[in-house]
């Protein structure tokens, strides 16, 4: 009789598993697979928009999918012409200045959107139809199942499953960027159409050689569950004389950096910055080797950004513990 | 129950210190009139020690007793189905406008957001106090006219704040949109940072 109450529990624990993975709906799921299957075999070229809190800018793009190779040109429309041009997701050429030290990655294995994954950190839904681009949209929710990332709302064509538009969210609701499809043609884009502007330069490629440079002396205390190590650098800055570690964190979704420079200097305030959906939380740190600045960029909320910064730890001072 | 046992329950719900036990034991024996009686000469002792106001025979709980006893018992409304409705309908009411309150509200910050960002040249930067007050610049396309550090939508260098977050917010987004992302949105963010 006593064991009871303790089946009951058992079972009810067992059934709440499959309720928990449940809250991802199957239609989504499939809708994100064919997301991923269409940038991969889907030609097309059109315009959109781009908003976040203070800048709109209108942009156009082309996708070619031909004879087994993907390639994709970028360009802005107003202000500078943005470009740039990527071949089976090596970039081929960027205009403006890159920042030094800042290199395609030398593995050339595209980034694809993976349901299973994410579904361990958004609840994915199909939350109705829109009309986008003269369209006819399929709209699906990705809400996070923690505080440690925003929501996305994706209205996917219901013809080919590109995206149409994109809503990134905060916990309130409020918008924090917009992409959105102005024109879509699923046409072949033509070769003529694919070749970049004399203003877009050529990229320097890691050599594949060459191992990750290592960012030795850091860890982190605490990171936000999902998101792992994808990249990391060391470059030197000429300019101001030091140099500034950084990795870069991805949940699958959603990325964001952290920056770690030694300082010599005590004058300066920690800062925090919202740029539309990006955030930017600097800290001082002292570590036995000196102060340092410890910066989190990325596309998660401030609370979590400062957490991160304020997880970083001298790994140096934790051996000689 | 012995009598002592009773009367020192008394002193101690007087006093304010009796446990529960007490209490119950002391409630459960107020029919009693040699309670009362008890419970009356404790009160006057009190009052004397006290030097309160004394009203010595007022019995409070015996004169309700009497009063209640007296008492009409109403009769029972009757409850038609009507009248749960309304009831009902109130209580949805009240809901529907707590409801309608909270909308207003997220509405507000909702709009006030959205304003925000449809003025590309006003400072859509929350920030610490230290950066200065919340300049609207008004849409203008030249450059000294709009202040702040998000004048145009583009970060600009400000004093007290640090030099270095421009350089990190590119390079981050400039490293996002070169590892091999499946949409535009890296670049965009990336190309959003250079606008000027």
């Amino acid at each position: 009789m006593r064991a009871l109450p303790l089946l009951s529990l058992l079972v009810g624990s067992c059934m709440m598993v499959p309720a928990l993975a449940a809250n991802s709906s199957p239609q989504a799921n499939e809708w994100l697979n064919k997301l991923a299957r269409a940038e991969q075999s889907q030609s097309y070229q059109g315009s959109f928009v781009y908003e976040r809190n203070g800048s709109f800018s209108s942009h156009d793009i082309w996708h070619r999918v031909a004879n087994g190779s993907v390639s994709e040109r970028l360009l802005q429309l107003d202000g500078t012409a943005q470009e740039i041009v990527r071949v089976d997701g090596q970039v081929q050429c960027v205009s403006g200045d890159l920042v030094s030290g800042v290199s395609t990655p030398p593995s050339t294995a595209p980034r694809v959107l993976d349901p299973l994954k994410l579904m361990s950190w958004y609840d994915l839904s199909v939350a109705g139809k829109s009309r986008v681009a003269g369209r006819d949209a399929v709209i699906i929710t990705l809400t996070p199942r923690d505080q440690h990332r925003y929501a996305f709302e994706l209205h996917l064509d219901r013809q080919t499953a590109l995206p149409l538009r994109s809503l990134m969210l905060n916990d309130k609701g409020q918008l924090l960027e917009r992409f959105q499809m102005t024109r879509l043609d699923t046409t072949l884009p033509t070769e003529q159409a694919m070749r970049p502007s004399d203003a877009c330069k050529p990229v320097e490629h890691a050599v594949a050689a060459s191992p990750l440079p290592a960012v030795g002396g850091w860890r982190s205390d605490w990171l936000p569950p999902g998101f792992e190590l994808v990249n990391s650098s060391v470059r030197s800055d000429v300019l101001r004389k030091t140099t500034v570690s950084s990795l870069m964190y991805d949940d699958g979704l959603t990325r964001f950096s952290v920056f770690l420079e030694p300082v010599k200097d005590d004058s300066g305030n920690d800062t925090r910055v919202q740029l539309g959906p990006t955030v930017a939380v600097s800290r001082y740190l002292n570590t036995p080797k000196g102060k340092v600045i410890v910066t989190v960029v990325g596309e998660i909320p401030l609370g979590t950004a400062e957490r991160v910064a304020l997880s970083m730890r001298a790994q140096d001072a934790q051996a000689s513990q | 129950m012995s009598r002592e046992a009773l009367q020192e329950s008394l002193s101690a719900v007087m006093d304010n210190e009796a446990d529960e036990l007490e209490l119950r034991r002391v409630l459960s024996a107020t029919d009693d009139a040699d309670t009362r009686a008890t419970w009356s000469r404790y009160q006057v002792a009190r009052a004397a020690m006290h030097k309160e106001l004394l009203l010595p025979k007022l019995d409070i709980a015996a004169a309700v007793s009497a009063a209640l006893a007296d008492e009409v018992v109403p009769a029972k409304v009757k409850q038609g189905p009507w009248r749960s409705i309304g009831r009902l309908a109130v209580a949805a009411s009240v809901t529907v406008a707590v409801l309608a309150g909270v909308r207003l509200y997220n509405q507000d910050e909702i709009t006030g957001s959205e304003l925000a960002a449809q003025q590309p040249a006003q400072q859509g930067l929350t920030m610490p106090q230290t950066q200065g007050p919340a300049v609207l610049a008004g849409y203008s396309e030249s450059s000294e006219q709009a202040t702040g550090p998000m004048a145009n939508g583009v970060l600009q260098s400000q004093e007290g704040w640090d030099k270095r977050l421009p350089g990190y917010l590119k390079q981050h987004a400039q490293e996002s949109a070169l590892k091999g992302t499946e949409t535009a949105l890296p670049y965009a963010r990336a190309a959003s940072l250079e606008n000027r």
